[in-house]
């Protein structure tokens, strides 16, 4: 038998129709993204880091000790996957997650008191640094958590769990009037 | 209970992030051991009342093993250390 899939993303459901305009708060959703996850060998957290970081255009999310999650604007996740294994091919086991992770990004002045209501780790710039990146709890949900501006937060969530934690976010952000969108 | 543990990967934490996983500083009965020894090893707890060493998983973290040494009276954490660091220290 011969079934056709159609590749649906997680948060169609949430965000159909037309698009209204972003308020000051804004969750923005990526269409579609090139997301990955690479756990080096034993012993090669340092020689994968190494060639990871010297990428200029691949974004790396701390997870644990020798895991990230490798995020790219500019590749389709079969590009990212062939650029990785080329970078570290035999040095860390690589697996793609384009489908099954969800990235949301929350930017504007209330980020961070958005993301306090859900998350016990310090926000703050001097705490939690540009750049900087962690797995952290958002309510009951486990997420990767980064800080990808001053007031712009990158989540990067399972995909079985996105709707539940963009429910959570749209609570969240009420007071302040978050608005949410598919990205263009 | 003490509610913030700091991980050695990822700062101070709430403990909501963590799964206990029972007492890190019983060590697994030779093989060929009596019955009564493997008893002990598998189901024989003491619920102590002060200091007590145990494995804490990071699960909504880094997802490592740590052994944290705590006071269960005053909820006071001496330590966290990564699981593989504990056991290689044991080892020497
Ligand atoms: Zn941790």
């Amino acid at each position: 038998m011969v079934r056709d899939y159609n590749n649906r993303h997680a948060l169609d459901q949430k965000l159909r129709g037309t698009p209204k305009p972003a308020h000051v708060d804004h969750l923005e959703v990526g269409h579609w993204q090139a997301i990955a996850t690479v756990l080096a060998h034993a012993g090669l957290d340092a020689a994968v880091q190494r060639a990871l970081s010297s990428t200029p255009d691949l974004s790396l999310r701390y997870c644990g000790p020798g895991e990230w999650l490798v995020v790219s604007q500019v590749d389709t996740p079969v590009g990212l996957m062939r650029r990785l294994d080329m970078l570290c091919g035999t040095q860390a086991h690589v697996i793609d997650q384009s489908d099954g992770r969800v990235l949301l990004r929350l930017s504007g002045p209330s980020a961070r008191q958005i993301l306090a209501k859900g998350i016990g780790v310090d926000l703050h710039p001097a705490a939690f640094a540009l750049g900087g990146s962690t797995n952290v709890l958002c309510g009951h949900i486990a997420i990767n958590l980064s800080r990808t501006g001053e007031d712009i937060f990158e989540l990067i969530v399972s995909r079985s769990f996105a709707e539940s934690l963009f429910e959570d976010l749209m609570t969240m952000g009420r007071p302040f009037d978050l608005s949410a969108a598919f990205s263009e | 209970m003490a509610s913030l543990i700091t991980c050695p990967h990822c700062g101070v934490r709430p403990k909501e992030e963590f799964t206990i996983r029972g007492d890190a500083s019983l060590v697994r009965p030779a093989p060929s051991a009596s019955d009564e020894a493997w008893h002990d090893y598998v189901y024989v707890r003491a619920n102590p009342r002060g200091r007590t060493v145990e494995h804490w998983h990071h699960v909504a973290g880094c997802r490592r093993f740590l052994v944290v040494e705590r006071d269960t009276v005053t909820h006071e954490v001496y330590s966290v250390v990564d699981g593989a660091t504990a056991a290689r220290e044991a080892q020497r």
